[in-house]
């Protein structure tokens, strides 16, 4: 096959697996989830704001603290009192502001990138793509597929470039579709939000990976779905037990004990991708430091210098790249 | 490379399984020689587990020879350029039922490396004639299984095939698509194309095939013309196909 027939196959089996996620009904399940996240936050509403962010190194305090009681005297000493609040399903729920408009829109963005794009909305996926592969490999399918052209290695290329296009089709709809309607409700536009995509996608496309492998071995959505989430969870574990492990050794009465733990931890951390790790890759792209507190075996671990971004990264896609050529090659040896 | 044969095989055998422990290798092809000319209708007969479906996906790639050697059109099994010229149809044959009836045509066509304005060209055609022109953008999900068969006949004849295999092709068929099996069978010798038919239907052999082979076991028991073996030299006259059958597994594993 030529170059570009190949990208045109590949087209097609995208194609396909957009066709597969409507008549499974996910993609109308995951577009649901979109349209209710842009739906509250289009009944978002900030008032009483104070603008802090305007470089005049003016104070702050919170409208609950005593020296804010009396306003006349904070307002003649130049500090500003935080009075304003955040209101949610045209004023159903409100919320007093922390800060100001701007931090109430971040920690909006924060919620809605970390807990329900990266954790709920990856977990949910997972689950929800995990029967597309064995559906496509089913024996009574595949086997006239596997009569054409194409090569296996291909077919299997093309289902889960489909798998990813869908997940980056529907982060975007997410992510752009509630960036759209803040900055429209409230004239602040975060555009470090726009970090969960890739993030998101990266973090789906390396546990995706590992169900690939389950679907080619056992052609089983059951096994597909457990065996992807069992596995998110155990490299969850080891990659937050590296870093207590380390944060631990840390302190000098426990450095004899974590000495023999740290090097059992460190080898199980930098072989298995690292979830926990892109979750503090997201926290430091939107810069949550000051919405959310970060774990404290994570800050130790960063503020040691013993978390390396980029080597996080490479290993997690190493790890990738493994699982994709096990994959690929037990589906070029398998028979139908 | 021999190109004036569609298919040979060398020597080939093929064992299932066996990778589990306690689990004994399942011998489905053993040291099978034979070639198959272009331009004929080449029957594959054989009682069940014969061996008869895995030589067809052996040829195909759907699986692996554990040993031999087989071309497919001149060429080494695994060039996968040949198999654009290839139409396949299975009797369990699954079609994604999400797909419309055109929809399915054009993916496949295009997997079988079918230029995109052909593919517009011969689904029309093909739809009109196996008689789903009218239900050409309904999912295929709420189609009868007669419809279903027609349309895999469609996606087997999308791509004009040089080799047409048929795998079981009319089991459990409608009569309309039987008889559109026997007229793609016919209009692909009368345009000098193979056609590789796999059947447990003796009448369909018996009325299609130029020549056969007869598997019994994993093993090639017969390979010549269809009249020569329903020839009874004994009596001077022929027999059924049925009662030839018979006396060639008798002779071939009493």
């Amino acid at each position: 096959m030529t170059l570009s027939e190949t990208f045109r196959t590949l087209g097609w089996l995208v194609r396909d697996t957009f066709r597969q996620s409507l008549a499974y009904g996910i993609f109308w399940l995951l577009l649901g989830i979109s349209v209710l996240c842009i739906s509250v936050c289009a009944t978002l509403h900030v008032s009483g704001s104070v603008a802090l962010d305007q470089g005049d190194g003016r104070d702050f305090l919170p409208r609950n603290d005593p020296d804010a009681r009396d306003a006349a005297k904070a307002k003649a000493s130049g500090v500003a009192i935080v009075a304003g609040e955040m209101s949610l399903a045209f004023g159903a729920i409100k919320l007093p502001l922390d800060r100001d408009a701007r931090d109430a829109v971040h920690f909006v963005e924060l919620v809605l990138a970390g807990g329900v794009a990266d954790t709920l909305g990856l977990l949910l996926t997972l689950v929800w793509t995990a029967g597309f592969l064995p559906g496509f490999l089913d024996g009574r399918s595949v086997s006239v597929l596997l009569a054409k052209p194409v090569s296996r290695g291909t077919l299997l290329a093309g289902k889960y470039l489909g798998v990813l296009s869908f997940v980056l089709f529907h982060s975007l709809i997410l992510v752009g579709g509630t960036w759209l309607v803040l900055g429209c409700r409230t004239g602040i536009w975060e555009l470090a939000y726009f970090w969960t995509v890739p993030l998101l996608l990266l973090h789906f496309a390396i546990f995706f990976s590992f169900s690939v492998l389950l679907a080619v071995c056992t052609r089983s959505t059951v096994a597909c779905v457990f065996g992807s989430i069992l596995f998110w969870c155990v490299c969850w574990g080891m990659n937050f037990g590296r870093h207590a492990v380390l944060a631990e050794s840390y302190e000098p009465t426990h450095a004899a004990i974590a000495g023999r733990a740290v090097q059992l931890v460190e080898a199980g951390y930098w072989c298995l991708p690292k979830p926990a790790d892109l979750g503090v890759l997201l926290y430091d792209a939107l810069d949550a430091a000051d919405s959310f507190g970060q774990l404290a075996a994570f800050h130790s671990v960063q503020s040691h210098g013993d978390f390396h971004p980029l080597l996080s990264i490479a290993a997690s896609l190493g790890f990738m790249l493994l699982l994709w050529v096990a994959a690929s090659r037990q589906f070029a040896a398998v028979d139908y | 490379m021999n190109t004036s044969q569609i298919a040979e095989f060398e020597n080939v055998s093929k064992l299932y399984g066996g990778g589990l422990p306690g689990r004994a290798p399942v011998r489905a092809v053993e040291e099978v020689s034979f070639a198959i000319p272009a331009g004929e209708v080449f029957g594959l007969l054989g009682p069940n587990r014969a061996g008869k479906s895995t030589l067809v996906k052996l040829l195909l790639t759907i699986c692996h020879p554990t040993s031999g050697r087989i071309t497919r059109l001149g060429r080494a099994w695994d060039d996968r350029r040949t198999l654009a010229r290839i139409g396949y149809i299975h009797e369990s044959q699954s079609l994604p039922r999400y797909l419309t009836a055109r929809g399915l045509l054009e993916y496949y066509g295009a997997l079988a490396g079918v230029r995109p304005l052909t593919i517009r060209r011969r689904s029309a055609e093909l739809l009109e004639r196996v008689g789903l022109a009218d239900r050409s953008r309904e999912a295929i999900g709420r189609f009868s299984k007669g419809m279903l068969q027609r349309l895999a006949l469609a996606q087997a004849l999308l791509n004009e095939p040089d080799v047409l295999v048929f795998d079981e092709p009319t089991e459990g068929m409608d009569l309309l698509a039987r008889r559109l099996v026997y007229e793609a069978v016919r209009e692909q010798r009368q345009r000098g194309k193979s056609v590789i038919l796999v059947s447990h239907a003796l009448g369909d052999v018996e009325q299609l095939c130029d020549r056969v082979a007869v598997m019994r076991e994993g093993r090639l028991a017969y390979l010549g013309p269809l009249a020569e073996l329903t020839w009874d030299a004994a009596r001077g006259a022929k027999r059924p196909l049925e009662q030839a059958l018979e006396s060639l597994y008798e002779v071939a594993c009493p």
